[in-house]
């Protein structure tokens, strides 16, 4: 690990200020940590989010939903009003990881942090996302690889949360030196064809402040399925969540951002939910899959997936 | 006068581990733990490739770095990632982490060699045993002839405590600390590196985080912080971080399996042809595979070829060469099983050798419930439920060990053995052996290892550490025993034989004296016994015998294996402590799991670097994947000695997680580990041929 300034912002402001060309926030840590100990980042001055005011905050009103980016997943996890009115987000928060991280790690980290790719995390590779000239995983090892939306850069968005908070029309809230603005969870997360170094929209001053959800969805579920039931990142995810009547379904771990799964949004359209039709969803939200030499079984694993939380999120869940 | 251990105190002794609140609490000191005054830390620079030459490297700017002694590269070939190519050492970490990035070493990359299957000799190409003539004509007498072959992963060691040495090297004498599973290997290797006699060197490894197999000496870490040490006269460490732990601190290998046996139609098996192949580093040995095991397969031919890899060395790991070679057998068993319709335990039956293990079927038969097996893939619905059988054993034989017994007159007891604790619970061994024969409080024994002024002990590998070293302490134990007797004979003017102590009580015709009493008639600052003979505590060489069976489950829209219980039943001989004897077994069941479904270290294919040198995605079981596990302490012998018990429970647990499996799913995976793509792929040819 290299050398480098720690720096405890006491608020959002000091924080923002504190930013220069080489800085980064921190949140929990966990992911920073790792990819400085292996140098796959080096910065130079490191800005702690802990003590700013109001950012681990968690509110389940009503008319909405509203959480500081600091508010950690087990926090989010304990949250029995979360859990009755917000399932898909709940689950994807109170199963990632281990007990141990999640007291630590926070929404915000959960949202931002880079890539599990191994190629990306360790140092021995110069591959596209760090610079260089190839993508390792296209010839490579790619079983946990993306099967959607692929190149150059193959990827995929490892985040267990985000499918959750794209399905249910989330309003991402965040902050830089030229002040605040609003991102729908959509257009926050931006394909490696856009941008290679970074996969999301947030400027290298900006900070994810909030998480707003406008509107409480009717039903939702998430459904990760991982080789691992501890300490694992989901071969594939799936959150659906209905939003006014209308179906929601977006995917995680399959592609470099939450992957809305569009021919299955379109297949449910506002219809109520049978085994038949979630099964079908399931088929329709393989649309477009494009599999590489290792992954073509994550295909079939979406189908499961989809057509599961659809069936948790209507109640039709019936166990084989 | 003779005292038989006390069997029901050792039975029924759940005492907890003695250093349980030390661990818990962080007072336990590991090596990495001492920071000696003036410390220097040095480390390897390492190859980051599988093939590579060096074409350049800065070794002035990580001479420059403050705080930097020395930097040397001494090889210019890499022939395995994480090969050891020169070293710094420097005052602090942060130097020595500072130059190792500085020398910025810069690589022609050739393409390694990393695939077992492609670099192997092809089985049609290897020669015929000298009694193929004899096999082949068993086998023209077999009513059916199965034909498979098999493949195992490369699992790393990665040691909870990773690899470290730290020697404070002065003059005409040494101290030095060290991660280790041989005290003395350790610190005779570490002598011989300091050019010190043995007795000069006072080793200390008290508190050890884990040794399978790959702790034996000093290893690259102690040569290396010896050498420092002595050359600048101050002390030195070098330990391993997790990357190098996967890279270059040893792995069980990876390995091929061709079996070609035949059997008649009592499911009998007659003949077999066996290969194998190991995957080693890019000399030397240590692939090798025990297959066939445990079962009687008439004529056999086996061969082995070692294949040379650009990869990290296999260093013997817990049992090794057992798991890959039993998952092979006792998948090929089932697979024959079902072609002829027999039921995998009445296929066993025909074959094994041992009567214990039969016996031992019966009972695990009904533990986990056989009779609900179905026909392989025969379940309805998505979740389908699978078990299966493996088996192993394991020989025990006497060995050296030294213990000392201290019996103090207020009633303490000390027992010390310099052999190390690697986690098994070795000290919590000696003090309930001592408790057991001597009839002392468990709380006023205390329980000294892992310090090379203490009496020599084995190094623990091939499961010796309690056997050895468990009938010396029961004689010294029953030399002090005897002693306290007569010195309570005396008192009471009474025969010794007379006498009795259990639980820190001394009893004779109409009295009774407590233990400090009884004690406080020591006359001497301490009664001392070393005791290095086997007397009456060891019994002729006998083998444990190890069954387990297990449940589990498989989604066949995910292809996600749950293990959902194991039963496993372990001959020990006599078990010391419950809580010890089990925890070996459900830590060997949790190891054969977690090799079955998760772990494997990938190499690139571009590069050889390997994929995944951390705890994150090389994934080892974590709680929610561990079972539950029924554990059977197995009695056979009417009187049994203290037996082997570290390396049979890991063997027989992939081969019946993977017999599970296929009679869940109603086809076999043949290769390791079962991961849901390898599930999702063998349900889609079953498929495809229905």
């Amino acid at each position: 690990m290299n050398r480098f300034d720690y720096d405890i912002a006491e608020s959002l402001d000091a924080a923002i200020q504190a930013q220069d060309g080489g800085s980064v926030y921190k949140a929990g840590g966990m992911d920073l940590l790792d990819l400085m100990k292996e140098g796959v980042l080096q910065p130079g001055r490191v800005v702690s989010l802990h003590r700013v005011p109001d950012l681990a905050v968690i509110e389940v009103r009503e008319d909405g939903l509203r959480i500081g980016a600091l508010a950690t997943l087990a926090d989010l996890g304990r949250n029995e009003a979360l859990r009755a009115r917000y399932g898909a987000l709940h689950t994807a928060a109170a199963h990632a990881a281990t007990p141990q991280v999640r007291e630590r790690a926070t929404l915000g980290g959960n949202l931002c942090q880079r890539p599990r790719c191994w190629y990306y995390r360790n140092i021995e590779f110069n591959c596209l996302k760090k610079g260089g000239g190839t993508c390792y995983a296209y010839d490579g090892e790619n079983q946990y690889h993306a099967i959607f939306g692929v190149g150059p850069c193959y990827i995929v968005h490892p985040s267990n949360c985000a499918p959750a908070l794209v399905a249910m029309d989330a309003v991402f809230h965040l902050q830089g030196k030229n002040g605040a603005r609003e991102v729908p969870a959509r257009d926050f997360f931006v394909s490696p064809r856009e941008r290679l170094d970074a996969e999301n929209v947030l400027a290298p001053d900006e900070a994810l402040t909030h998480v707003h959800v406008p509107v409480r969805p009717e039903q939702s579920a998430t459904i990760e399925l991982r080789e691992k039931q501890s300490f694992d990142w989901p071969l594939v995810i799936a959150s659906v969540a209905r939003v006014q009547g209308r179906w929601r379904v977006c995917l995680g771990a399959v592609a470099p951002v939450p992957w809305v799964a569009e021919a299955a949004e379109a297949l449910l359209e506002d219809k109520e939910i049978t085994p038949e039709l979630a099964a079908e969803a399931g088929e329709a939200a393989a649309d477009g899959a494009n599999p590489m030499s290792g992954n073509a079984y994550k295909v079939k694993l979406v189908k499961t997936a989809v057509k599961r939380a659809l069936l948790r999120a209507s109640g039709e869940e019936a166990r084989a | 006068m003779t005292w038989q251990p006390d069997n029901r105190v050792a039975l029924e002794n759940d005492g907890a581990r003695l250093e349980i609140v030390d661990k818990i609490t962080g007072k336990a000191k590991y090596t990495t733990d001492y920071y000696p005054e003036g410390m220097l830390w040095a480390g390897y620079l390492r190859c980051p490739y599988g093939k590579a030459r060096l074409r350049g490297a800065d070794i002035d700017a990580a001479r420059a770095i403050p705080g930097v002694l020395e930097a040397e590269i001494t090889r210019e070939e890499g022939r395995y990632a994480g090969e050891r190519m020169g070293h710094v050492c420097a005052e602090s970490r942060e130097a020595l982490e500072r130059a190792r990035r500085a020398v910025a070493m810069q690589w022609d990359i050739e393409t390694p060699s990393i695939d077992l299957t492609r670099a192997r000799t092809p089985f049609e190409e290897v020669a015929d045993p000298p009694n193929q003539p004899r096999i082949a004509r068993a086998l023209g007498g077999a009513t059916y002839i199965h034909e498979q072959e098999y493949e195992t992963q490369v699992q790393t060691h990665t040691c909870l405590e990773p690899h470290i040495g730290l020697v404070d090297y002065r003059g005409d004498h040494a101290l030095a600390w060290g991660s280790t599973q041989g005290t003395f290997s350790f610190r005779n290797e570490l002598a011989e590196a300091l050019d010190l006699s043995p007795d000069a060197v006072e080793f200390n490894c008290e508190h050890v985080g884990g040794g399978f197999g790959s702790k034996f000496g000093m290893g690259a870490e102690g040569e290396l912080a010896a050498r420092m040490s002595k050359k600048y006269g101050r002390p030195c460490r070098v330990g391993l971080d997790r990357k190098e732990e996967h890279l270059d601190a040893g792995l069980r290998p990876g390995s091929r399996q061709y079996m070609r046996a035949g059997v008649n139609a009592e499911g009998e098996l007659q003949a077999a042809r066996i290969h194998t192949w190991g995957s080693v580093g890019f000399s030397g040995g240590g692939g090798g595979v025990s297959n066939p095991g445990r079962y009687r397969f008439g004529i056999v031919g086996k061969s082995h070829e070692d294949v040379h890899l650009n990869s990290g060395f296999p260093r013997a790991m817990r049992s090794p060469g057992h798991p890959q070679g039993m998952f092979a057998v006792e998948l090929f068993l089932d697979e024959v099983a079902a072609a002829l319709d027999i039921d995998p335990i009445d296929i066993r039956r025909a074959n094994d050798r041992d009567d214990v293990r039969k016996a031992m079927l019966d009972a695990g038969a009904g533990l986990i419930g056989w009779e609900r097996r179905q026909p392989n893939g025969a379940g309805a619905g998505t979740l389908k439920r699978g078990f299966g059988i493996g088996v192993a054993d394991w020989m025990n034989m006497p060995g050296a060990a030294t213990v000392d017994l201290d019996l103090f007159p207020n009633g303490a007891v000390e027992v010390r053995s310099g052999a190390q604790d690697i986690g098994t619970g070795f000290r919590t061994l000696l003090a309930d052996c001592v408790a057991s024969v001597l009839g002392a409080p468990r709380d006023r024994i205390k329980a000294k290892v892992g310090r090379s002024s203490y009496p020599p002990g084995p190094a623990s590998g091939g499961s010796v550490t309690s056997r050895f070293a468990a009938p010396k302490a029961m004689g010294a134990a029953r030399r002090a025993r005897e002693a306290l007797l007569e010195l309570v004979a005396e008192e009471w003017g009474v025969a010794p034989d007379a006498l009795d102590i259990a639980g820190g009580r001394v009893t004779g015709p109409g009295q009774t004296m407590d233990w400090a009493e009884a004690c406080g008639l020591i006359p001497e600052d301490r009664l001392a016994f070393r005791v290095n003979d086997n007397d009456e505590f060891w019994r002729p060489p006998t083998s444990s015998q190890t069954v387990q069976f297990v449940e589990l489950t498989v989604d066949v829209e995910t292809g996600i294996v749950r293990v959902e219980k194991v039963v496993a039943l372990q001959e020990v001989g006599l078990p010391v402590n419950r809580h010890a004897c089990e925890n070996q077994i459900t830590g060997g069941v949790i190891q054969g799991l977690s090799f079955a479904l998760f772990e494997n270290r990938l190499l690139s294919r571009h590069n050889g670097a390997m994929l995944n040198p951390n705890m994150d995605m090389y994934k080892i079981a974590g709680p929610a994947d561990v079972p539950e596990i029924v554990t059977v302490l197995w009695r056979s012998q009417e009187d049994p000695a203290v037996n082997s018990l570290g390396e049979p429970p890991v063997i027989p647990t992939p081969g019946a997680i993977a017999c599970a499996v296929y009679n869940a799913i109603g086809v076999p995976v043949r290769s390791l580990p079962i991961t849901p793509d390898k599930v999702l792929a063998a349900l889609d040819e079953k498929g495809a041929q229905a």
